[in-house]
């Protein structure tokens, strides 16, 4: 690849902090031998283990963060409710378990219900049990927004939900919506630059004409003016956001297959009378994927961005889905609520933070570029 | 050359019609459309004088049923009005013909010309954005040489960091920072809560005049520059490190020139190109900042015009301030065009 002989056209000059096995497994791809290298960049790496893990926890976030008892045995009958409500929407109404109240149960009251009355029933609460959409109201004194206490460290929001429940959940949200958004816009990005690098000529001249006219819409404006007519749930703003997002990913692909397609393994595989698709997505696409991986941690910023600007304008995800940017919205409404935004920022800020350390470890790894000074 | 630049400037004509038309089409179909809301207001008697006035007792007259409750002829009217009642092409075909004549409608809202309210909220915007632009680049441009210069230093690995938290906070999110900490909510009292000016401004002296347009200029300045900082900081240096590895600067030291001639009149010169060329772009960059941050600090400019109009499906301004802002883009675009040319003597379109 053309990356690697950059790198050792500079021998005088190899990045900091880099061990490349290269003397002991001669034989280990190029993609592997990358992969060794973004794990020997330690800030990087520890990024990509902290965000991985923090994600895996937050995909069971129902069963850690949830209003809703694990277990409830009750009369001898064990009852998953946190369980049940994740995969089937199905709650339990409080006379069900004892409870005398009307509607949904209570799980904290049952608790202390159950351990007042001393019998053989109990309880087996969540991690942290409050909900992302519960409002705490009743139990707690004081109008809402209610500052950070005992119990509720991160305080609650305007309706008295719990901030840190809404900060997992938006968590959670933000990552699989930027995730899916990142992997739409190189869907469209990458066909789209194939195919003009691919074929070149007319096809490329009036394409790029295209892309300048779609590059050149006011992004945040227009999606603005659709989200406030449509009012798209999680998949359609993505796709949404999407439709925008693609130009940047097209004109690295463009270029990239501008550079192969002129090489002599795709002479080869013409000359077997390969198709055309076969040829794009087989041989050249494999070749030219490094833009495409060291460009998706920045992209995964922007997405992240861009669903937090449109939740604080009031754009975004439908209420009450729990998000960053409702929350610093409510906090500018109740600016002495230091809580409101301060939290949601924060968390803001340790993801976007660790996303960037990946991806300039990513780039290092897959794009380095050497500088070499003169003198 | 001359060709090159007209074939860009025919190029604008397209993209204006494709930007405008595909908006123009969402605010023709969608629900809760210009009829409705003024249906919805005549149901509720609220009609705003005149015209619209007569309409609303007709309607309230006719009021009978939960069916419909507007009259036939007040609808026909209605549509007529708004120009509903043509085929989309031949409506947007009207509208354009309009825009070209600077008549971009009336706001039904406020009861003014569309072109009016832009144009008085046009400077604000401008105001904010330019000063936080060049604050940018009067900060980024020193940094990224200086870090250039100093690559793997101490200094240089410190404002990476700062660089890092840059690009990692939103302007806006810093803006509800600010505004929390020292807006005067439960901290210091420091900056205003928003706002261009301080209300009654044109009755005070020249001087407290001056301090009071400080005074609401500086948060939100600070976050429009926080938008460009990252990438404009790592954008010099880069630039300036790949000149520095060229061999036209291996050319001068040889012949003996000191150090900060080669660097600061020989590379540094061709490294400022693509930190240039971007000035055009910037156009578009605040554009899409003012609606965050006029948002956040509630100032009356062009962004917070279109997103309050958005709310109110005030469908004559969110197309006025459509049309500004795409123009104002395509301006921004072609000028990082010509700004390559004139600044890169290398390069030749034909």
């Amino acid at each position: 690849m053309s990356t690697a002989a950059k790198t050792s056209a500079h021998p005088n000059s190899p990045p900091p902090g880099v061990v490349v096995p290269e003397s002991r497994e001669e034989s280990a791809s190029v993609l592997v031998r990358r992969w060794r290298k973004f794990k020997s960049m330690k800030r990087g790496w520890y990024s990509f283990l902290i965000l991985l893990s923090l994600y895996a926890l937050s995909l069971l976030n129902p069963l850690l963060i949830n209003q809703r008892a694990l277990i409830v045995s009750h009369q001898g009958e064990l009852r998953f409710p946190a369980v049940t409500e994740w995969f089937t929407d199905r709650l339990y109404a409080a006379k069900d378990l004892g409870q005398r109240a009307i509607g949904e149960c209570n799980y904290r009251k049952l608790k202390e219900q159950y351990d007042a009355a001393g019998g053989d029933d109990w309880v087996l609460l969540a991690p942290y049990p409050f909900g992302p959409n519960e409002s705490l109201m009743e139990e707690l004194e004081g109008r809402p927004p209610h500052p950070p206490q005992q119990g509720h460290w991160l305080g609650t929001d305007d309706r008295g939900r719990d901030v840190f429940a809404r900060l997992a959940y938006g968590f959670r949200i933000s990552i699989s919506f930027a995730l899916l958004v990142v992997f739409l816009d190189y869907l469209i990005g990458v066909a789209a630059g194939a195919t003009l690098g691919f074929f070149g000529g007319r096809v490329d001249f009036y394409g790029q004409r295209l892309v300048e006219i779609w590059a050149a819409i006011p992004f945040l404006y227009t999606v603005i003016i659709i989200e406030s007519t449509l009012k798209p749930g999680l998949f359609m703003l993505a796709v949404l956001l999407a439709l925008f997002g693609w130009v940047g990913i097209s004109y690295y692909m463009r270029g990239e297959f501008y550079r192969e397609k002129a090489k002599d393994y795709v002479a080869a595989a013409i000359a077997q009378g390969e198709s055309r698709m076969s040829i794009m997505f087989t041989h050249i696409l494999p070749n030219s994927l490094t833009p495409i991986i060291s460009f998706a941690p920045f992209a995964i910023v922007g997405s992240i961005t861009a669903l937090v600007s449109l939740d604080f304008l009031g754009f975004g995800l439908q209420p009450p889905t729990p998000s960053w940017g409702e929350l610093v919205n409510q906090g500018k409404q109740n600016i002495q609520d230091w809580h409101l935004v301060t939290f949601p920022l924060a968390a803001l800020f340790a993801t976007l933070m660790l996303v960037v350390f990946i991806g300039e470890a990513v780039r290092e790894a897959f794009d380095p570029k050497t500088y070499s000074r003169l003198r | 050359m001359g060709a090159y630049f007209a074939r860009r400037f025919l190029l604008m004509i397209p993209t204006f019609l494709g930007i405008t038309f595909m908006v123009f089409l969402i605010t023709r179909f969608v629900p809760g459309g210009p009829i409705e809301q003024m249906v919805l207001q005549l149901e509720q008697g609220g009609g705003k004088g005149g015209e619209t006035g007569a309409a609303a007792t007709a309607g309230a007259a006719q009021n009978t049923g939960r069916g419909s409750r507007i009259p036939p002829e007040v609808m026909a009217e209605l549509n007529k009005k708004f120009g509903f009642d043509k085929p989309v092409p031949v409506a947007y075909a009207h509208w354009l013909w309009d825009v070209v004549r600077l008549d971009l409608g009336k706001s039904y809202k406020y009861d003014t010309p569309v072109i009016d309210l832009v144009t008085a909220r046009f400077p604000v915007s401008i105001y904010f954005g330019l000063i936080g632009f060049t604050l940018a680049y009067l900060v980024c441009i020193p940094l990224g040489v200086m870090k250039a210069i100093h690559h793997g230093s101490a200094f240089d690995l410190v404002s990476s960091v700062v660089v890092f938290v840059g690009y990692s906070i939103p302007g806006w999110a810093l803006g509800t920072l600010l505004l929390v900490y020292f807006g005067g909510g439960s901290f210091w009292n420091l900056i205003p809560l928003g706002g261009f000016r301080s209300p009654g401004w044109e009755q005070m002296d020249w001087w407290n005049k001056i301090t009071d347009q400080v005074h609401h200029t500086i948060a939100p300045v600070i976050c429009f520059a926080i938008g460009s900082f990252a990438t404009l900081t790592v954008l010099m240096k880069n630039s300036l490190m790949e000149n520095l590895g060229q061999d036209y600067v291996r050319t001068a030291f040889a012949k003996g020139l000191p150090e900060k001639r080669v660097i600061f009149v020989h590379a540094l010169r061709n490294s400022l190109i693509p930190v240039c060329t971007g000035l055009g772009h910037a156009i578009g960059i605040i554009m899409a900042g003012s609606y965050l941050i006029e948002f956040t600090f509630n100032i009356n400019g062009l962004g917070l015009l279109g997103y309050n109009s958005v709310i109110e499906r005030d469908y004559a301004v969110v197309m006025g301030v459509l049309v500004i802002n795409t123009l104002l883009v395509l301006v921004g675009n072609m000028l990082s065009d010509v700004l390559y040319v004139v600044v890169d003597p290398r390069i030749r379109f034909s």
